[in-house]
């Protein structure tokens, strides 16, 4: 970030003019040696310009090019040009220790997690609860998903969690495609409760200079909210798709056990959440805390005699994407189109902490359909650090932001991308049925959740 | 017709898993009693559609989280696939042979979309007829519009064979 001094961006009471920081007028010259109207919009054409052919890449993906390695080369052009100067750059990098320590304690963490049978074993229990009956199968899977994304990530809840529970329902000879959709939509649902729950939550109120912990009060329930209301969604959406009972019933001892998760790395995963309800109390810094866990985790898995190599699984290219992403948009602000875009949202209701929630919670949302979510929140959050808010509005902004960005990315499967691109892509693979009825329902269920956070956000999170 | 024993009709039965077990007393009653004049092919298709979402999530979420360590989760996954419609046509076998003694009873499993396979298998296996629920995953199907699963409707537009539509009254 820019070099605001960190005392005044915590408390959030900058107030400057909305248009252009003082420090981000400073750097103009750099690129262009004048300091005119001209010269600043087309610094802000050209910073506009590779930031979003880096997410046109990072979307489409030519060539099997990594997200990663598309914002790395994105952030390299913004500095070659010229326009954040590369000590700036560093010093960006080197601010964001706290998100990057964060990430790689919570992939780290995943990994034990999923390495240790963990999600095998609750989902089990889950299989063994529900006694054969899909829909009461369908509960537990929402239940055991949105607690696995509010501790562990909503990308561990998609990624390792869903083919845990296929297993599961195809092992009932259910059709899987309901319990997939759940595990996909409750993982984002359930992400906004905790910070840990999904990286924009950190970066959103990293940036804005917030502790993400003070956020919990307001968003823990808007997360409830949210889970229900995809809850009673999916309920209704497959009233007919869901069986009374399940055609096949395997033997409740045929299920895994939480006798295949080692005795000392269960203990370890509840000291992990238990230090973590502290540290959040205690408003630590997240980074340092989550990699804590990480290495105790390690440690334990270690002594219960288990081989692996310590740093499988950890996210690298998460943290270059998140390292890359924090550079360009840096280069948006310095050209002056995240303060635009800020007085362009927020200008009319900047001093009304309710709206400014509402208007960054949909603008989260349509940012997550039309790039990626973490872009997505990187420039909002730019935004509205930029508009110098009052702190009321501020704190309205960042869960609205984080509430926007969390569930935004159900309307569409990638949670990204033009719809369009995204058919034509799938329809490559062959897959058009699946995804018709992903759409299908992430079209019904994304508003539907949003607008039940957001409803509980105004409720809790707005002072009176 | 059947090249082997033109007396003896061929039924292929598709089945989801969930479809009411008066499926076979309808079948009766059409069939004949003893059900001894007919040769039954039971089937089931593992959908691929819903697997190709859970394998692809890295992919579709366009997000460079680390990839989950999916060394044998392929093999798990049919494996999975494989035991619960082995077991769904164990039990169907079950019933078809208590409620047809003298019906001779195959059964078989493929993969893909169900509605394509089913009438691969039509072809393939030489059937005289398919049989099929409605809607197999539901409860009581009344007849009237949209009473049939896309599966079903599928099955009904393009069978090169007649087609016996079973509903569960419920």
């Amino acid at each position: 970030m820019t070099a605001s001094p960190p005392g005044i961006a915590r408390s959030g009471i900058r107030r400057h003019p909305i248009v252009a920081g003082r420090d981000r007028t400073e750097r103009r010259p750099i690129l262009l040696g004048v300091n005119d109207a001209s010269a600043v919009s087309s610094a802000a054409a050209l910073a506009t310009f590779v930031f979003l052919a880096t997410i046109a890449v990072v979307i489409t993906r030519p060539r099997g090019v990594t997200e990663a390695r598309a914002a790395l080369v994105g952030a390299l052009v913004m500095i070659l040009v010229g326009l954040v100067p590369i000590r700036e750059a560093a010093s960006n990098v080197a601010g964001h220790w706290n998100v990057l320590l964060f990430f790689v304690g919570l992939t780290g963490a995943a990994a034990v997690a999923e390495r240790s049978g963990l999600f095998e074993a609750l989902a089990g229990t889950s299989a063994r609860v529900s006694g054969g009956r899909p829909r009461r199968l369908l509960v537990a899977v929402v239940v055991v998903g949105a607690v696995v994304a509010a501790l562990l990530s909503n990308d561990a809840a998609a990624l390792v969690l869903t083919p845990v529970v296929y297993v599961l329902v195809a092992r009932f000879g259910l059709g899987p495609l309901p319990y997939v959709l759940a595990c996909t939509f409750v993982a984002d649902a359930a992400s906004l409760a905790l910070p840990v729950g999904n990286p924009v939550n950190v970066i959103v109120s990293d940036r804005l200079g917030i502790s993400a912990f003070s956020l919990v009060p307001v968003l823990l329930p808007a997360a409830g909210a949210a889970v229900l209301a995809l809850l009673g969604c999916l309920l209704v959406i497959n009233r007919r798709a869901l069986p009374d009972r399940a055609p096949v019933v395997p033997a409740a001892a045929s299920w895994a056990s939480w006798s295949v998760v080692p005795r000392p790395l269960l203990a370890a995963f509840g000291a992990a959440v238990v230090a973590f309800a502290i540290a959040s109390v205690l408003d630590l810094p997240l980074g340092p805390t989550l990699t804590g866990a990480w290495l105790l985790l390690l440690v334990v898995e270690r002594s219960a005699g288990r081989r692996v190599a310590p740093l499988d699984g950890i996210g690298w290219s998460l943290l270059v994407f998140v390292a890359a992403m924090g550079i360009l948009v840096d280069g948006l602000a310095a050209t002056g189109v995240t303060p635009w875009l800020a007085s362009l949202l927020l200008g009319p209701v900047r001093d009304v902490p309710a709206a400014v929630m509402a208007v960054t919670a949909v603008a989260g949302a349509v940012g997550a359909n039309l790039f990626n979510n973490l872009p997505a929140a990187f420039v909002l959050a730019d935004a509205v650090h930029s508009a110098g808010l009052s702190a009321a509005s501020t704190h309205a902004a960042a869960i609205g932001t984080i509430i926007g960005a969390d569930l935004g990315p159900n309307l569409t499967p990638v949670g990204s991308v033009a719809t369009l691109l995204w058919f034509v892509l799938l329809r490559q693979r062959g897959m058009e049925i699946t995804t018709w009825s992903y759409i299908r329902v992430g079209l019904i269920v994304t508003p539907i959740t949003l607008l039940a956070a957001l409803v509980v956000g105004l409720l809790l999170g707005i002072p009176r | 017709m059947s090249a082997q024993s033109p007396a003896r009709r061929r039924l292929l039965v598709a089945l989801a898993g969930a479809e009411d077990p008066s499926l076979v007393e309808r079948l009766a009653l059409v069939a004949g009693a003893g059900g001894g004049s007919v040769e039954i092919e039971l089937l089931h298709v593992i959908d691929s559609g819903p697997r190709g979402l859970a394998r692809r999530g890295p992919e579709l979420r366009a997000r460079p989280w680390p990839r989950p360590a999916v060394a044998g989760m392929d093999q798990r996954l049919s494996e999975a696939e494989e035991e619960g419609a082995g077991a769904i046509l164990a039990a169907w076998s079950e019933r078809f042979a208590a409620g047809l003694p003298g019906a001779a009873i195959e059964t078989a499993i493929r993969r893909g979309e169900p509605e394509h396979e089913i009438i691969a298998a039509a072809l393939e296996c030489r059937a005289d007829a398919v049989v099929l629920c409605a809607r197999p995953r539901t409860g009581a199907t009344e007849p009237g519009p949209r009473s049939l699963g896309h599966v079903a409707r599928f099955v009904v537009d393009h069978a090169p064979v007649p087609v016996l539509l079973v509903r569960h009254s419920g």
